[in-house]
């Protein structure tokens, strides 16, 4: 048995910081990839896997866990570094990361690794995937809930408001959907990109319970857990969280092009550092 | 064109109009609704079938099962996309859904859903396609024709193209006793009853030879299987002696009982579907002769490569050469 809960916002933040440099380590064995992202959703990952959900990483399928799921695939490496620092895989693997045979692809799918509930990937694929699962726990009495994490680009996609629109209509009160909102996508800043906004105008006249926070704010985040679990309406809830590309890594903060990095290799001491002298700590 | 239009119209003109239907030829017995009483007897042992359909559940006959288990039934409204994701989720919290809706829609629409959140996930979800191939007038926004072709290439799905009502009510519980994704074809409202006349048992992945013949070869599926025995039965009082190999399930393609039928020389041999002649049946049979050195005289009986007229559906039916009439008048031709 190994119930993560509750744990206080010090030792939180330890864990975010352990976060961070898993995505550090993985992001530098193939010199190139989705840290900023990694970096950014650091705190709002610690916060659900620590605080929120009610799991057992030496147990990844028990039936009365909460479930996660993993909308953009390319998150991947997000999601290891918090299966990591939670116990679901061995750090050793970390350096596995995109490699040939590697239980953790650049992509993020169920059947590679433990605790990945979901292929994603195929970006909108995460709230229809909740409300099917949605179903399912209510017909089976169960009280878990579905955290569904996706990105703000994923905003764009039909079938998320196809999804939104059901979760709504089913009561479906165990979705607590999560958005990272960094303001970045592939083809530039998010909302330039398309715009989504007023995001929480939307989600509300959709029938959700929405909460719109600092995603690198500990103490926001888990306060906004808190709500999203015990509000006592039968309706879907999404947290939207306002995240900082690379954060805890000053010289990636902000940084132009952070979709996809390359770093040269000494800049990856300097990321270390950067990241073991930074306020998030 | 339009002359020949007016005199088949003119020729149909004692006969209701007939926009969309099963295929029911003359001279069957037809069980109303298979589907639907099936997948409801089902229901009775089996708790963990539930049903969905994207507002399309009275046109596929799963209305019927939500009447019986209304709490077992999710209506996920006009969003086929949503309903094959939902129905990967359903399957990942141990439920067998039933997702109905039109073929058109569970090709064309679902296609990526299908591909990454229910086979690459192995869900066991079962999409069900009503009004197949040539089976409705309402013109290309209706008519499956490539339903089988664009599923083809999706890995690890199992494609499903019945003949008739007995097939349906035996191919449901065959469903769910499967474990993995499906897709397939249903024939909904009144369905032709054929093949308990021929000794037939269906079972996912074997095709059965239903009658033998010395001439002639044809290889179908679906209602063209119906056809074909027709087909048959009408070329036989010209001496003409025709076998019929029904391969129900285009994929896993039953390759050894095709390539053991079409190595007995002397036979032309003819794929009939109800299908595109592109990436159905037809293709899948000359590639598997081909690549196995196979090569009998070998003619094609499918829809063309177009998009189709709308119209009424015995004369499109007999424009596009999928009618028995046409069957016949074509394999005397190529003989």
């Amino acid at each position: 048995m190994n119930e993560i809960t509750n744990l206080h916002n010090s030792s939180l933040k330890d864990h975010a910081r352990r976060v961070r440099h898993n995505a550090l380590v993985m992001a530098e064995t193939q010199g190139q990839g989705y840290i900023a992202q990694a970096l950014g959703v650091a705190d709002v990952l610690t916060v659900t896997y620590f605080h929120a959900m009610n799991h057992r990483p030496d147990q990844p399928s028990w039936e009365d866990r909460d479930r996660f799921l993993l909308s953009p695939g390319h998150y991947g490496i997000a999601h290891y570094s918090v299966l990591v620092a939670a116990g679901y895989l061995p750090e050793e693997e970390l350096i596995t990361y995109a490699a040939d045979d590697s239980r953790l692809p650049m992509s993020g799918m169920t059947s590679y690794t433990p605790g990945a509930e979901m292929s994603g990937g195929s970006i909108g694929l995460g709230l229809p995937m909740a409300v099917g699962m949605g179903l399912g726990l209510k017909r089976k009495k169960s009280k878990s809930f579905i955290y569904t994490l996706m990105g703000d680009g994923e905003l764009a996609e039909g079938p998320t408001w196809e999804a939104a629109i059901s979760a709504a209509s089913y009561q479906l009160d165990n979705i607590i959907a999560v958005v990272d909102f960094n303001q970045v996508q592939a083809d530039g800043p998010s909302t330039k990109v398309m715009n989504t906004e007023p995001v929480v105008a939307k989600f509300e006249a959709f029938g959700f319970y929405v909460q719109r926070i600092d995603g690198n704010d500990m103490s926001a985040l888990v306060a906004a857990f808190d709500r999203a679990r015990e509000h006592p309406e039968p309706q879907p809830r999404i947290i939207i969280c306002d995240t900082k590309m690379g954060c805890g890594v000053d010289f990636l903060e902000g940084r132009e092009k952070s979709h996809f990095i390359r770093l040269q290799p000494d800049d990856w001491k300097r990321a270390y550092q950067a990241l073991e002298a930074s306020s998030v700590q | 064109m339009n002359m020949q239009l007016h005199k088949e119209n003119t020729m149909l003109k004692t006969k209701s109009p007939d926009i969309t239907a099963s295929a029911i030829d003359e001279g069957h017995p037809t069980t109303s609704m298979p589907f639907g009483n099936a997948l409801i007897e089902l229901g009775r042992t089996r708790p963990e079938i539930v049903g969905m359909s994207a507002d399309l559940a009275k046109y596929t006959d799963i209305h019927i099962f939500a009447e019986a288990y209304p709490d077992r039934f999710y209506q996920m409204g006009m969003s086929e996309q949503l309903m094959a994701t939902a129905a990967g989720g359903l399957s990942k919290e141990g439920f067998i859904p039933f997702a109905t809706t039109y073929a058109t829609f569970a090709s064309r629409r679902c296609y990526d859903f299908m591909s990454q959140a229910v086979a690459e996930q192995d869900a066991n979800v079962k999409l069900i396609g009503g009004l197949p191939g040539l089976t409705t007038g309402y013109g290309p926004s209706h008519q499956a024709t490539d339903d089988i072709a664009i599923f083809r290439a999706m890995p690890n799905l199992t494609i499903i193209d019945p003949c008739d009502a007995y097939e349906i009510e035996q191919l449901v519980p065959a469903l769910a006793d499967h474990h993995g994704p499906v897709y397939s074809r249903i024939l909904r409202g009144n369905v032709a009853r054929v093949l308990d006349q021929y000794d037939y048992r269906f079972e996912i992945g074997k095709a059965a030879l239903l009658r033998g013949g010395s001439d002639v070869l044809i290889i179908s599926t679906g209602f063209m299987t119906m056809r074909a025995l027709d087909s048959a039965k009408e070329l036989k009082s010209d001496g003409i002696d025709v076998a019929v190999l029904h391969v129900p399930t285009i994929k896993p393609l039953d390759e050894l009982a095709i390539l053991r039928e079409a190595r007995r020389t002397g036979r032309l041999v003819v794929t009939a579907e109800n299908h595109s002649s592109i990436g159905g049946l037809g293709e899948a049979v000359s590639s598997t002769l081909a690549m196995n050195g196979v090569c009998p005289e070998l003619r094609r009986i499918a829809l063309p490569d177009r998009f189709l007229d709308a119209g009424t559906l015995p004369v499109l039916q007999h424009r596009y050469g999928i009618t028995r009439e046409a069957m016949t008048e074509n394999i005397r031709r190529w003989l």
